[in-house]
Parts: structure tokens; sequence; C-alpha cells
């Protein structure tokens, strides 16, 4: 084997080595740089020994020189037939050969063609390239749709024998005739030029926005019924795409002119019908699929543009975004997809309280709290049902609802869980009860207070309680907590004292300053926490601290 | 990792290659104008020193050579840029006049040993052999030498006629295929678009005149697609004179190629009509950029070329002043290549048969009634690089030469477009010839041009098969 060929061949090797890992390194891996490397120095090699290295391509083998380089019988990964069933005849590679060609080279020939949804072929990525050291033949029969058709045309054409008289009849004629005045040419430029090509950028911006226009002309041109189905579905496919690539501004004036359209009182029925449809097919649920992409993305959004677009959406869009909120990954996108339903979910609770039934904990407490900010009453029977739930971020989440909405049944299952055995969710139940702020959770924090296991809890809790109680700042609360502060006992002393401690607490919440010599009294009473707790007490009511 | 680094720098350095054909060419011009020694002249030439000195610094010779339609400094290929453009049309005309192939600077050179060239350049178009008399003048300057120009021997450039016949009736047929693919329902292969059309976009930049000349030929069976194939290559040719890159010179003969596609959805009666249209035929034809914007959005997912097509195919016959059709309800902007394609689609149409006023024109009528509507249908700015592109007598002319010739015209000319190439048909004594060609620019040794045109006279007026001739 001659020298050459040998080399010939290790570029092949090559090639089919750096396929691989080129497809599995970055291009910044210490193992991408190295192949990259090892290749050039193939070329070297065999370039010290000729100037090009041409390879014929046939179906399942290479050859250099008449011997063959390479075969392989396989349908997949067969480096013969990748470059063949493009029409890839032949490849010659020039000594001058730069890296940065053979790497670009070696990245087209990387590609997997079959996984990758590529627009385009072998042949027009190298094209695109533009290689100075890197041709190829093509064989370009396989563009024609018939094999014989340049044959077929050229022969009908030439069939039709010129008349030999007419020719000269012209000939004569142009004999005859005067001489024509000249046609002057306006020379070109600079200055044109320049025009043109400041014309040309001005042109080169995304063209998404033109197409929308002329679909919209589209519609007042006398469609069919089948045109205005046509119309429908490029509209939406316009929408998708404009979301794909983060335009959503272009997507809010195509839905604000629909929705125009369908307020305009002199717009013909059946473009309201149409303006109808794409509002609803706005929502659906790929578009919504590929606006998660983009939030998750980390492409800035901006919220009011967002918020602009989400005021378009009917409720068609509540189970898609829903759905995109189990699935995002960064905290900006669920806080985005929120909001996004916090405006949507007033157009359908039923909808929107069906999340409540999600298998993840997560979802289900984001729903609560775009329930709560919504402020919907009807919201109410759906928490309700989910006060029972598993996780106690969820419960938690869903008293704090009830507390705000309110409304018949709240104030037994707040009541209910303030016996919860769970600290975190009776502490929750407790401060619902305290945000519906009537009589009838006063009544029911009093009685929790009263109740004779009330001193048995952890100081924390009870504080929590009389913490709560002060918000009704009436003379009954009053009353009962200094009637709990001079409260003495013999037996469990401690515990009633840390009592009398919440309840010193409580009234300098209050803000009553008849309490101040009661407290005044009680100052070295107790235990030292005690009198912490009543020198605070009095510290705010005298000084407001 | 090193040579990319070398070839950063090497780019950096031909940056100056490309100035330094400009300059030469700056110089050509002046020198056209001025004595070689006039301050005009001497000035340009000295900038052209300095730029030489500098290559010649780093690389120690240098050699510009002309090969094909490009010139190369060491091998290295010198892009066209828009702002060098014409220059360097212009210096390409002035070495094939003169077969002259390379200059070679073989050490640093020096402003008297210019004016050698110049003088050298400008006397040669007189001589019997221009090359000859060249390299006779230079041969006593020590730094710089000439080179005759040479055949260029690669297998593609041997039959360059048969490669554009081959690229132009593999377009038909793909267009073809498209339609009846489309009527039939079935995928179309949009890859296999982008080949055809880098094709042509290669053939464009290398074998202009010869696949502008297939776009001459009018007389095939399918007009349709025949159509489609021409006006994406006058498109492309056009986008090659505005300076467009390949990679967007294939966007425009993509667009170019399918902007007529909603007329695959007009009854074949109404399209194959013999006589003139009625009101309601009209109102169907009127309706085709629409269908076109239809076909190419169903024709696959939307992306930035999908969308420039549907934009071409709906604006196609909507005129500069706003006129034409559609009649849209907002005044919006005229895209670019809507622009281009608008200006090829009516070329084309004008000089075809079976189009809707079923009379083909003259390429010259065409082009001074297109010039008529400049400003108003047409956009002057590109309409006068089309002109310009196309020449004062487009390929296919006939015309009557001032030595009793009859001739074709078979290749334009960009430097002085009243000077083309004309295929000779019917020779001074009144004979029908097999062709021969000749060039308008050739002078005789009073400095007068041998031939000119007299008159241009209409091809299908006298049933002259362009075909026999260009193909």
């Amino acid at each position: 084997m001659s020298e050459e060929l040998k080399k010939a061949k290790d570029v092949i090797q090559s090639f089919l080595k750096s396929k691989k890992i080129l497809r599995m390194y970055p291009s910044n891996n210490p193992i991408y740089i190295n192949t990259i490397d090892d290749d050039f120095n193939k070329f070297k090699e065999f370039f010290y020994y000729k100037d090009e290295l041409c390879l014929k391509i046939k179906q399942n083998e290479i050859f250099f020189d008449s011997e063959q380089v390479y075969a392989s019988p396989e349908k997949e990964d067969n480096l013969a037939l990748f470059f063949f069933k493009d029409g890839v005849r032949e490849i010659t590679f020039r000594k001058g050969i730069t890296m940065e060609e053979m790497e670009d080279f070696l990245k087209i020939i990387s590609l997997d063609f079959n996984r990758d949804a590529l627009e385009d072929d072998i042949v027009t990525l190298f094209w695109e390239k533009d290689f100075q050291n890197i041709q190829y033949v093509v064989d370009e029969t396989v563009l024609a749709d018939e094999d014989d058709y340049e044959e077929r045309a050229v022969r009908a054409i030439a069939e039709r024998e010129p008349d030999q008289d007419s020719l000269m009849k012209a000939y004569e004629d142009a004999s005859k005739e005067d001489v024509v005045s000249d046609v002057s040419i306006v020379p070109l430029s600079d200055k044109d030029l320049q025009l043109l090509l400041q014309e040309f950028e001005r042109d080169s911006e995304d063209k998404t926005d033109k197409l929308t226009d002329i679909l919209f002309e589209m519609i007042y041109l006398q469609p069919s019924k089948e045109d205005i189905e046509d119309i429908v579905g490029f509209f939406v496919n316009s929408v998708e795409y404009s979301v794909s690539r983060g335009n959503i501004l272009l997507v809010t004036r195509i839905l604000s002119r629909f929705r125009k359209m369908l307020e305009d009182r002199n717009e013909e029925e059946e473009r309201k019908r149409l303006a109808k449809k794409i509002l609803l097919l706005a929502g659906n649920e790929s578009i919504i699929n590929l606006l998660g992409e983009i939030l998750d993305s980390g492409q800035e959004m901006e919220e009011k543009l967002f918020e602009d677009f989400v005021r378009f959406l009917d409720k068609n869009a509540i189970v898609p975004f829903m759905k995109i909120l189990g699935e995002l990954k960064s905290i900006h996108a669920r806080k985005i997809v929120i909001d996004a339903l916090i405006l949507l979910g007033t157009k359908d609770i039923p909808t929107l309280a069906k999340g409540l039934n999600d298998s993840r904990w997560y979802v289900v407490r984001n729903i609560i709290y775009i329930l709560r900010k919504i402020g919907d009453k009807r919201a109410v029977d759906y928490l309700l049902k989910t006060v029972k739930h598993g996780d106690v971020r969820v419960k938690k989440e869903v008293i704090r609802a009830l507390g705000e909405l309110g409304g018949g049944g709240v104030l037994q299952t707040l009541r209910d869980c303030l016996d919860d055995p769970e600290v975190q969710v009776r502490s929750a139940a407790l401060r619902a009860l305290g945000n519906i702020r009537s009589e009838a959770p006063k009544r029911i924090i009093m009685n929790k207070i009263a109740d004779k296991n009330f001193r048995d809890k952890d100081f924390e809790e009870k504080k929590e309680y009389f913490e709560v109680l002060a918000q009704w700042k009436d003379d009954e609360v009053y009353a009962s907590v200094v009637g709990i502060l001079k409260k003495k006992t013999f037996l469990g002393r401690a515990k009633n004292d840390e009592n009398r401690a919440c309840a010193a607490y409580c009234l300098g919440l209050l803000g009553k300053k008849d309490a101040l010599p009661i407290l005044n009294k009680y100052r070295n009473d107790g235990n030292k926490l005690m009198q912490e707790l009543i020198f605070s007490a009095m510290k705010r009511l005298e000084y407001g601290q | 990792m090193d040579n990319r680094t070398d070839n950063k720098e090497d780019i950096e350095r031909f940056k100056t290659g490309k100035d330094l054909v400009n300059q030469l060419s700056v110089v050509l011009r002046t020198s056209h104008i001025h004595d070689p020694d006039n301050v005009a002249v001497t000035s340009v030439i000295d900038k052209f020193v300095s730029l030489v000195n500098v290559l010649v610094g780093y690389e120690r010779v240098i050699s510009l050579e002309l090969r094909g339609e490009y010139f190369y400094i060491n091998d290295y290929r010198i892009r066209y840029s828009l702002e060098y453009l014409l220059n360097f049309d212009f210096l390409i005309r002035e070495f094939k006049k003169r077969e002259l192939g390379s200059l070679v600077f073989k050490d640093k050179i020096t402003a008297e040993e210019v004016k050698v060239l110049v003088r050298a350049l400008l006397s040669s178009p007189y001589a019997e052999s221009p090359f000859d008399a060249i390299a006779e003048r230079m041969s006593d300057t020590r730094n710089m030498s000439v080179e005759k120009l040479k055949k260029v021997v690669e297998e593609r450039s041997l039959e360059p006629r048969k490669m554009v016949k081959k690229t132009y009736f593999n377009a038909v047929s793909y267009a073809r295929g498209v339609i009846n693919k489309i009527k039939g329902g079935e995928k179309v292969n949009i890859k296999k678009a982008k080949r055809v059309i880098e094709s042509m976009v290669d053939q464009i930049l290398e074998e202009e005149q010869l696949l502008l000349g297939m776009t001459a030929i009018k007389d095939y069976d399918e007009y349709t697609y025949h159509h489609s194939v021409n006006v994406s290559i006058l498109s492309i040719a056009l986008g090659q004179r505005v300076g467009l890159n390949r990679k967007t010179l294939t966007e425009l003969g993509m667009v170019a190629l399918f902007h007529d596609i909603g007329k695959m959805d007009i009854p074949n009666e109404i399209l194959n009509k013999p006589s003139n249209f009625n009101d309601s035929e009209w109102n169907i034809i009127r309706k085709h950029p629409v269908w076109g914007v239809k076909a190419l959005l169903k024709l696959k997912k939307l992306d930035p070329l999908t969308i420039k097509s549907a934009i071409v195919a709906f604006e196609h016959h909507m005129n500069f002043d706003r006129s034409g059709y559609p009649r849209v309800k907002k005044n919006f902007e005229l895209d670019f290549f809507s622009k281009i394609v608008s200006l090829a689609d009516q070329y084309d149409a004008m000089t075809s048969a079976r189009v809707y006023s079923r009379v083909p024109m003259a390429p010259d009528k065409a082009l001074s009634i297109m010039m008529e509507r400049s400003n108003t249908q047409l956009d002057p700015l590109l309409l006068k690089f089309f002109v310009n592109m196309v020449g004062v007598f487009p390929i296919g002319t006939l015309v009557m030469l001032n030595t009793k010739e009859l001739g074709l015209v078979c290749e334009s000319n960009q430097v002085f477009p009243a000077k083309p190439r004309v295929l000779i048909i019917i020779d001074e004594r009144g004979n029908r010839i097999k062709g021969h060609v000749v060039d308008l620019t050739e002078k005789d040794g009073k400095d007068l041009y041998i031939r000119s045109i007299l008159k241009t006279m209409d091809p299908n007026k006298y049933r002259i098969n362009l075909a026999e001739y260009l193909l």
C-alpha cells in the first residue's frame, strides 16, 4: 500500500471518529478540540505526499486513486451513502485547507439528518459555506423531476424550423427602413448603490408583521367560506410562529385588531365569526406550550405586554396555562403564568378550580393562590374541599384563602382547623379567622382561649391567639383580656402565667391606655417572661412603640 | 490552533486585495480621461502603489489574476462587494479585452512602473494582439510583469453552455413537478428547490450572460414553468447587480420561483384562452396573488423564507404607485424582493407569448415600455439597475448593424451598454450564415468602432427561432 493511500485512509477514519465526537461534545470541550487538531494533522500528513485529496463517492464505497478507502453495506451510519444520497459524487480537499474550513466540513457531516428536522441537505450546507479549499462534484440529475425533460424540451423547440423567407424578409426590411434613434441608459452611480443598500437594510427585518397585514387584507378580498377557514389557520400559524420567536407584541397587535373587528357594529357577521374563532384559537394548547418554552428559556418578557396579550385570550386558555404551570422550571416563568391565570380565571372559576385536583401539591397551592387573588366567593365551595389535602403547605394556603374570601361553611371549617394536629395549620386557621373580623370568629377565638385545655398549648401558639384577638379592639375583648391578666391560680401556676403574659401582650396591642395602671400593678408579678411582656406592653401604650 | 490565527490575518490582509483591485480600476478609468502624467491620474496611481507595496511587504510576490469572472490574489479569490461592484466589472472587461490574465508584482513597485503599465494598457486595444503589445511595453519594468489570460480548464468550465442548459432545464422540470405535486396533493421537496436555485445562483455569478440567454428563448410549450424559472433567473441577476450575498440571492431566487404559484388554481381554459380576457376572467386572474399566498402557506410550516415567498406572491402585481392588484386597505411599503420580482415578471411576461396580452414584444421594446413606467408602476431606482443589467439591447434582440450584417444580441456589455456582443446570422452580402460572435466594442486602427447597431427589429415578427442560436 502506498503511503498516500494509507494517509487517505487515515483521513477517512478521522472523519468517522469526528462525526461521533462532534455530536457528543461542545466546541470548547478539550476532546472536541483535540479531535479537530488530530484531523487537521491527518490532512497535513496526506498533503506531504500530494496537493489534493480527491475522493470519489459511490453508493457504499469511497475511492481514492481508484483504490477503495471506505466501504460499508449499512444503511445507517454509512459515510459513503451519507454523501451519495444527496448527489455528492466527488469531494476534493486542497492543500490550502484551513482548520476553520475543515471544522465547518466536519460539523456538517456530523449533523444527524435523520433526527434533526433540517431544512437543508448536505449540498446546500456545503454551498452556504462557500469553501475555498474543498470542492465537490454533485450529480444534479436528482433535481429534475423527469429524467429526459431537457431533451424533450430542446427537441420540441428545435422541431420548429425557422422560416427562411421570414429571416430574409427581416433582412430586407432592416435594410430599407430608417435608422432608429439611440436608446440611452442612465449610468449607475455610487449614490444609487448606497440608496438601494439602505433600502435593503431597512427591508431586512422580520416579515411576520407584514404577512399578517396581508392576511388581514385577504379577509376583505371577498374570500370564499373555504378561504375563511384557511385564513383562520394561517393566522393561528402566524400567532404560533410569533410566540415561538418571543414576539408577543405582534401577537397582541393581531388579537387587538380582531377584538376591534368583533366590537365593530358595522362589521359583517362572517368576519366577526372569524375574529371570534381566532381569538379563541389564540389560547390553544400548542400556543400556550410554546409560550411556556419561551418563558422558561429566560427570554425577557415585558410584564405589561404579556398582560395585554393575556387580556385578549378566552377562557379556553385556562387549562393549557394550568398545564404548563406544573411544568415550568423557573420561578419567574411560573409567576408570569400565575398572573395570567389570575386575569383569565375570572372568566371561568369552575375550570380553574379543576386545578385543585392536580396531583402535584405545588400546582394546587398555586391554584389556591390564584383563586384567593381573584377574590371571587364562588371559589369557596371548591376550596373547602381542598382543606383536607394531604400536604400541609396546601392546607395553609387554602385556609388563608378561605380566611380572605369568607362565606358560608368557612367558619366551621376554620374552627375545625384550630384543632388540627399540625401547628402550622392551626396557626393559619387562627390568622384566617382574624382576617374575617366579624363577631363569629371573635367568639370562636375567645371560646378557645376560655377552654380549659387552652393553657396547655405552647406559649407561642397561645401568644398568636392573643395577637389575633387584639384585632377586635372592643370592650368585650378588653374586659376578657384584663380578666385573664388578673386571674391567679395555685395549681399550674407557670402555665397560667403564660396566659397572663399573653394577655399583657394583647393589652399592649389593643392600645387602650386604661390598661396602664392594671399592667403597672402586675409589673413585678409572675415569672420573668410575664414581666418582660408587661414591660413591653406598657412601653407600647406609653410611647406607641 | 495557530492556523486559525493565521487565517484571520490572511483575511485582514486580503481586504487590502479588494481595495487593490478597485484602485487599479480607478487608475484605468481615470487614465481614460486624463494623461497618465496628469495629477488626477498620478494621485490615484500613488494610492495604488502604496496598496501593492503593503501586500508585497507581506507576501513578497503578488499575483493579481483574472480567472473566469473573478480576480484572485495569490490564489485567494477576491470577493465582490457592493461598493466596488462597478469597478470590478469594469476591470474584468478591460482585462478580457486585452487577453490580460495576470499582473505580477515581484517586489515593491514605483509610480513610474505603473505609468508604463497604464500606457501599455491604453494603447493595446488597437494592436493586433493586445496582450503581446502590453507584454512588449512591459518588458523593461523590473518589478512588474504580465501573463496572458488562461483558458479555464476546470471540467465545469469546459462546457459552460451545457452546464447552464442543464441547470435551466432542471429548474423548469422541478417547477413543473412542484405544481403537479401540489395539484395531486403530494408533498413538495423544498430542499430540492434550494439546490436548484443554488445552481442558478452559481451560474449567475459565473456565467451570467449564458443563463440570461436561456431566459430569452420564449418558444417553449410550457410557458408557466419557464416563466417561473425565467423570473427567478432575472431576479437573481438583478439581486447580484444590487450586491446581495449568495444566501440572500438564493432566498430571492426561491421566492421568485414561486411567485406565480397561485396561477395553478386558474382554470386551464382561462389560462390557455387564445383571445383576450373578459371582465369575469380578469377577476379570476386577479385572484392569483391571494391564491399564491394560500398555496405557499399550505406548502410548509411557517419560516422566514415561506413568509417572504407569500409576501412576494401577494405583492408582485402591486405597483410602485400602489396601482395594480390586489387592492389593499392598508397602505404598506412594498417588499424589496417584491419590487425586484415585479420587474423581472413584467419583463419576462412582456417578452413572452401566451401571456395575458398574447402579443410578445421585442426585448428592447419591452424595456422602453418599462422605462415609461418608471416611478409609476415600477421602482425607478431598481429599474435603473435592471436596465443596466439587461442592457439597452437585451439578449435575444434582433439587430441590424451598420456593416449590413443582421444578428442577435447574445451577451450584453455592462460597461458599454450600447456595445453588446452579437451573433451574426446574415452576413453583409445578405447570406444566411452559421453565426459567429462579434464584439461591438472592437475598434479599428483609427480608434473607430468597427460595428454599431443601426436599428433593432422584432424577432417574433419574423418568427426567428432564438433557441436555434442561443441553446
